[in-house]
């Protein structure tokens, strides 16, 4: 048990400074009087598999220690749910979703975006952000009443919209008259294949 | 002696006010580009202009306007029943935004807001002025639409700054400028200083803030009230009125007023209508652990005249048939059968915290007892099912139809744009673009 909340702690340390820490650092880290003792803890973690030695003998993450992350201890035998790990866990909001106060729902009409992957029905999330490029898949306005939903593409310092369905040649380059406005970026889309 | 500044500190604190444009009008403009740049009205299911757009305004539409004025004067006008959800979904995100700056804010109303980025300027790099603009920048990209942005030494000349260019207007006004924006400020167009107030000043040749702002101390506090004392000193850029920047925890009355169409002489619907308000009320007092002590209804004829009546209530409560039996005579006094009305009203007031109060003799309290319990049932199922799945018999004739028939009746159109998964009860947290996808 013990061992277990010493090698989380590593862990701790590991995603703090993105490195292992020095022995020196271990004996720190538990408040040991002596690099005796974090040798001791070091030698029984590698015997567990949470750490190894390179040739140098510096310490690297072993086999165990990324499984720790998700499944607790596996030496205990069970996997049980380790709560300080849950915190690494994120939710699809925000998984999908960069910049909650700008982000706005499109529902996607049509099927002039599917080689992007994009179908009729889908749920589209949109961010509202003044940077888009060429690349991205934007929400425009194009000298009309409607949005539409395209590639944005540049070619000889202009900017257009392209569609994406090679297979339908009604869909072209949609080629402002007189203002490109973008309105949002496409961040995401979410297709249900199952009813909830 | 007109142009001697009244501080010489530009801005001993840094108060922003942020006003949304036309904010209810600017939502459905921002979300549909087939209704930018016309006349939009909302309000339709009330019958009367509860914001419109700038290109409304200029065409002479103004707020609490009945909406076949609005059709005569402006044909054109796009009238849009109110879709309160989305309009909260993005005051909330106004507040998350200007809390990225600062957490010193004060929600002042749906579309309002005060904060205070006193000493922040280091942390931002960035002069008062900068940060100001920056909040602005970040609402305007974000939201879709335009905010006005006020900056000053505190609130009172912030919020005359956010109002002094509008739409899309910023304005700084830094301690020694205030002179200059006091003396082309009529005093009455100060927040707090009523037609009243401006009467009395005039009467002693007070015509512009200015020269409120230069009497001295002692005139002031001898004619005047501690409020409009309080003015003058944020005239004179001290800061005196601090942000309130707790969230609404409680309410002083809570009010629920609900107009149907088509208007009605049927004693008995119209009371239902009022009966639905109870509920409503109900609901909000118990959602804030709140009971209500007197109360008033209201009335309000198709000629828009408004009666009302204050009830008292024996004992504190917050369950609809207490206040609809107690509200019963009255009804009836204030009724008249040759009067068509199209509007009921109910104002929970004397609100106190909903403790179990003291024993009686009349076996009220274990009523009560048994009242709380079915009350805590209705409300579990209201967070189920949605409000009203069960309610008063009274209300029955209210809930059978919709609140208003006809064209008036018109559904916000999110409500019926919905994504698999989505009720017409329970949608995705997230506003969404409406307007015409064209592929």
């Amino acid at each position: 048990m013990e061992s277990r909340s010493r090698a989380t702690a590593i862990m701790q340390f590991y995603r703090q400074h993105h490195r292992m820490p020095s022995v020196r650092e271990i004996q720190a880290l538990f408040r040991f009087r002596s690099p005796r003792a974090a040798a001791k803890v070091v030698e029984k973690l590698i015997e567990l598999g949470t750490l190894r030695k390179d040739d140098t003998g510096r310490l690297l993450p072993g086999r165990a220690f990324f499984a720790l992350r998700v499944l607790g201890n596996i030496q205990a035998g069970f996997p049980s749910p380790a709560e300080e790990e849950l915190n690494d866990t994120i939710d699809l909001n925000d998984l999908l979703i960069q910049n909650h106060d700008a982000t706005y729902l499109v529902k996607a009409q049509g099927d002039s975006m599917i080689d992007a992957g994009i179908f009729n029905g889908d749920l589209v999330l949109v961010e509202r952000r003044s940077d888009a490029k060429p690349g991205d898949i934007v929400i425009a306005r194009v000298d009309g009443d409607g949005w539409t939903m395209k590639y944005l593409a540049k070619r000889g310092g202009r900017l257009f919209l392209q569609p994406a369905n090679k297979a339908n040649a009604k869909y072209q380059p949609i080629i402002p008259k007189q203002e490109l406005k973008i309105e949002a970026i496409v961040v995401a889309c979410i297709r249900h294949f199952r009813r909830p | 002696m007109s142009d001697i500044p009244l501080i010489l500190s530009s801005f001993p604190r840094a108060v922003v006010h942020v006003d949304g444009d036309a904010f209810f009008a600017s939502c459905e403009q921002s979300r549909d580009p087939a209704l930018q740049s016309k006349p939009v009205v909302t309000g339709k299911e009330r019958g009367i202009a509860a914001s419109m757009s700038y290109e409304a305004k200029a065409r002479g539409v103004t707020r609490g306007m009945r909406l076949f004025e609005i059709k005569r004067l402006c044909p054109d006008a796009i009238i849009l029943p109110s879709d309160y959800e989305t309009y909260s979904l993005l005051s909330k995100r106004l507040f998350s935004i200007v809390r990225r700056f600062t957490p010193d804010v004060e929600e002042y109303s749906i579309d309002e807001v005060f904060c205070d980025v006193t000493g922040l300027r280091r942390v931002f790099r960035m002069s008062y002025p900068e940060m100001a603009q920056r909040i602005k920048r970040d609402l305007d990209t974000e939201l879709g639409f335009t905010f006005s942005v006020g900056l000053a030494p505190n609130k009172v000349l912030a919020k005359i700054a956010s109002k002094w260019q509008k739409p899309s207007g910023f304005t700084a006004i830094p301690g020694p400028d205030i002179h200059r924006f006091l003396s082309q400020l009529p005093v009455h167009k100060v927040w707090g200083i009523g037609s009243n107030t401006a009467a009395l000043l005039s009467k002693h040749k007070v015509t512009t803030a200015l020269d409120f702002a230069r009497k001295d101390e002692v005139w002031v506090k001898k004619w005047l009230t501690k409020p409009f004392y309080q003015i003058w000193q944020e005239l004179n850029g001290r800061s005196v009125f601090p942000l309130v920047t707790e969230e609404k925890s409680t309410y002083q009355s809570i009010q629920k007023v609900k107009t149907f169409t088509p208007p009605s002489r049927d004693q008995a619907f119209v009371f239902s209508q009022l009966s639905k308000n109870i509920e409503n009320a109900c609901i909000k007092a118990r959602k804030y652990k709140l009971a209500t002590k007197a109360v008033v209804i209201m009335l309000k004829t198709q000629a828009f005249r408004m009666q009302w009546l204050e009830v008292r209530l024996s004992r504190a409560t917050a369950f609809p048939q207490d206040i609809v039996k107690a509200i019963m005579p009255a009804f009836t006094q204030l009724f008249r059968p040759d009067e068509e009305y199209r509007a009921t009203g109910i104002v929970l007031t004397k609100l106190e915290e909903d403790t179990m109060v003291q024993l009686d003799l009349f076996g009220e309290v274990v009523r009560a007892e048994k009242l709380s319990k079915v009350y805590q049932a209705v409300d579990h199922m209201r967070e189920h099912y949605g409000k009203h799945t069960v309610f008063l018999g009274s209300s029955l004739l209210a809930q059978q139809f919709a609140q208003h028939l006809g064209a008036r009746g018109d559904e916000p159109q999110r409500r019926r744009q919905l994504f698999k998964g989505e009720t017409k009860r329970q949608r995705l947290g997230i506003p969404m673009l409406m307007g015409k996808l064209i592929d």
